[in-house]
């Protein structure tokens, strides 16, 4: 199981996705990137049924290129970004073919300066949360989120908390997941961080 | 004194749950087929029992088929799906002759074509084996076999159908040479491939179906053989055991 | 009023002229414009259901269409370009269908395909694959990337997702701008870039050989050999895998093949040389 983890800290947020991409009881590849770039303050993160992942974020992706060209590149906000994603997957689970995806996007407002990360599953259900995670990883995760994570957080005291998250990941998880990669998305855009 | 008809009782029947049908338009006609290629000729050969069960249908109905451009081909399994794969094929080399001022359908280009047209109903295949024998473009005999949704390989021989699993180690063997050794070289050298003359293959063919029909209650009746050469499509028909 | 009088109005009354009609529109199919051609369906509600009741027999061992399976594959990325190596053997259930399977597509002269699952779809839609990349050679005056034509394949098997097909390929090929390169992809749709993949039944084994010995700096022919020996041992402990194997290098000139390997011969002679496999008794 893929694991996909984020955070929102003061000054942006941090979303970590696992490296390994398994197909039976082989892993095929131990440097895989499950996030896409939407626009430049926008990252989606993603997990589910091989194969729709990859179409469906490129999907969006596109759409929202798009939406920045149109628009005479004026961005589309974090909040509007996941309402379309939203809307995208509440569209396909009502169809005869739906999008097996689950996803996380973090993004940061660069009207408001704030960060965000907003939780989106198969379903079409869409939350903004401090923190959040997507399968199994949820169970080890969110417990160690509810115990130390602070709202006025630094970058770098957010990035503790998830070497602390991947530690236990690492020690309890009965497959190895390859480690992960780390994205920053703040008012300077996005970055990916060296980690562990 | 009321008697109730037939068709009233079951008028006055109330339908609670659908009746469920499944969609099976596949049957097994058995019978089994075989092509050999040889150096400047080729061979397909098949028997003429057609099957339904334990039932026999017929004693005989051709299997094998001289499709025209030097080319005979036998699609065996489900009856009729064979036949309309073959009156398929049969219609578009027509075709082909028409749009192209009677050329002929080279042995490569009708293999590739049977694959489309067998790949065309990927989702709802023809439950036949194929095969295609005749010359390729060098004069050389050529064999090209199929799997149901058309995958397919050209080959030195091939058995298909009912007594295929029969049939094929023998050929293995007999046309070549697996397994056999140069006497006196302790297993060390392998017997090297030569080709078989008309007369070997034919007698080959007689002796595998006779077995066959020995050990497989599919095979039968007659043995029809087809045989390409640079001179046209002859048959030989001799018959099997019948019971 | 226009679809009444169309209604009672006999568009071809000439019976041999519809007959040629008919057969001429079977013929001529219509300009394709999406990128795959019609396949017939059941005319029932779940062609799924029915392809499986009939074809699959992981669910229904007794059904009648088996279609060819197991296998082993694999290629790999090194300082000399691509090595790719196959087996060949098909399955129909126990059944050996054959021994010389040609697992390795020809693409064209720079691409190469691999296959593993079903064989029938392997070597239609890798065929398929290289009229599309002529096609795009013609409109572009250049050679196709392998991502572009990676692509082009996972976007089509995608179209087809769970309808049944079955594939695991691996696109391999050297480009100017990409050097050698190499793509899995799969009958769910997933499309990987990767130095390494082994695919198939006895994936595991080529894997565990491939792996301790493999190294970037490996000449051209310790990478042959490398090849030949991982499938040599999936064929050993995978039942589904054997026959002989198929070896390829491709590098910027394109591909270069290297040869059919039996592995009833060649495995006494590697036994012998490398005093390996003493499991088994001389």
């Amino acid at each position: 199981m893929d694991i996909i983890i984020g955070l929102t800290v003061k000054e942006g947020t941090i979303i970590a996705t696992s490296k390994a991409a398994t197909r039976g009881i082989s892993i095929l590849k131990d440097n895989d990137d499950k996030t896409r770039q939407l626009n430049s303050h926008n990252l989606i993160a993603y997990t589910g049924e091989s194969g729709d992942t990859v179409q469906f974020a490129e999907y969006i992706q596109a759409n929202i290129q798009l939406s920045t060209m149109r628009e005479n590149e004026i961005e589309l906000s974090p909040k509007a970004v996941a309402s379309f994603v939203r809307n995208q997957l509440a569209t396909s689970i009502r169809s005869r073919k739906p999008y097996q995806v689950n996803a996380l996007i973090g993004g940061y407002d660069t009207k408001t300066q704030k960060p965000s990360l907003s939780w989106v599953d198969y379903l079409g259900t869409y939350v903004e949360l401090p923190y959040g995670a997507h399968g199994y990883s949820a169970f080890y995760c969110t417990s160690l989120f509810d115990k130390h994570y602070r709202k006025d957080m630094t970058i770098d005291e957010g990035l503790k908390l998830l070497q602390m998250c991947v530690d236990e990941l690492n020690r309890r998880m009965p497959i190895d997941f390859k480690g992960v990669y780390v994205k920053i998305v703040d008012a300077e855009g996005i970055r990916q961080i060296d980690f562990n | 004194m009321s008697r109730t008809t037939v068709a009233s009782e079951y008028s006055a029947e109330i339908q609670s749950t659908p009746i469920e049908h499944r969609f099976n338009p596949y049957s097994d006609n058995g019978g089994t087929v075989l092509g050999i290629a040889g150096k400047d000729f080729a061979v397909l050969a098949g028997d003429t029992r057609h099957v339904t069960g334990y039932n026999i249908n017929s004693r005989y109905e051709p299997r094998v088929f001289d499709v025209g451009d030097n080319i005979v081909m036998t699609a065996n399994g489900f009856a009729a799906d064979g036949k309309a794969l073959i009156d398929r094929f049969k219609n578009q080399i027509k075709w082909y002759k028409f749009n192209n001022g009677g050329k002929k359908l080279e042995m490569q280009s009708a293999a590739r074509y049977i694959q489309q047209l067998l790949y065309g109903k990927r989702f709802f295949p023809y439950y036949v084996s194929t095969l295609i024998a005749g010359l390729d473009e060098e004069g050389r005999g050529a064999v090209y076999s199929y799997d149901p949704v058309g995958s397919y390989e050209r080959e030195q021989c091939r058995a298909g159908g009912a007594a295929a699993s029969l049939i094929m180690p023998f050929l293995d063997n007999q046309v070549n040479f697996k397994n056999q050794f140069i006497p006196g070289t302790d297993g060390k050298e392998k017997r090297p491939f030569e080709y078989l003359s008309l007369q070997e293959v034919i007698e080959l063919v007689k002796d595998a179906f006779n077995s066959a029909a020995e050990r497989h209650i599919h095979v039968g009746d007659g043995l029809e053989i087809l045989i390409v050469t640079k001179d046209g499509v002859r048959t030989e028909y001799s018959p099997l055991k019948r019971d | 009023m226009n679809s009444i009088a169309k209604q009672y109005t006999q568009g071809n009354v000439n019976p041999v002229s519809r007959e040629i009609n008919d057969a001429m529109a079977e013929l001529a199919t219509p300009p394709q414009l999406g990128l795959a051609p019609t396949l017939q369906l059941p005319p029932i509600s779940q062609p799924t259901d029915f392809l499986r009741a009939h074809t699959d027999d992981a669910t229904n061992p007794d059904c009648k269409i088996k279609i060819a399976h197991g296998t082993t594959t694999l290629a790999f990325r090194f300082q000399g370009g691509i090595i790719v190596a196959v087996d060949s053997r098909a399955t129909a259930g126990n059944w050996i269908a054959s021994q010389t399977v040609n697992k390795v597509i020809r693409i064209n002269p720079k691409l190469l395909g691999t296959m593993a699952g079903g064989a029938a779809d392997c070597q239609y839609w890798e065929t398929w694959l290289g009229s599309q990349c002529r096609l795009y050679e013609l409109r572009n005056k250049e050679r196709i990337s392998v991502a572009a034509a990676s692509k082009i394949l996972s976007n089509l098997v995608y179209e087809y997702k769970g309808m049944g097909l079955s594939m695991g390929t691996m696109i391999c090929g050297v480009t100017k701008k990409e050097g050698p390169t190499i793509f899995y992809v799969d009958s769910d749709g997933t499309r990987l870039k990767g130095d390494l993949f082994c695919v198939g039944s006895g994936q595991t084994f080529a894997y565990g050989v491939l792996d301790s010995d493999y190294k970037w700096d490996l000449t051209v022919e310790e990478a042959l050999y490398l090849g030949k020996r991982s499938i040599l041992a999936a064929t050993h402990r995978d039942a589904y895998s054997g026959g002989s194997i198929n070896l390829y290098h491709v590098s910027e000139e394109g591909w270069e093949y290297h040869g059919n390997y039996n592995v009833g011969d060649i495995f006494w002679d590697i036994k012998a040389k490398e005093h390996s496999f003493v499991n088994v008794e001389t």
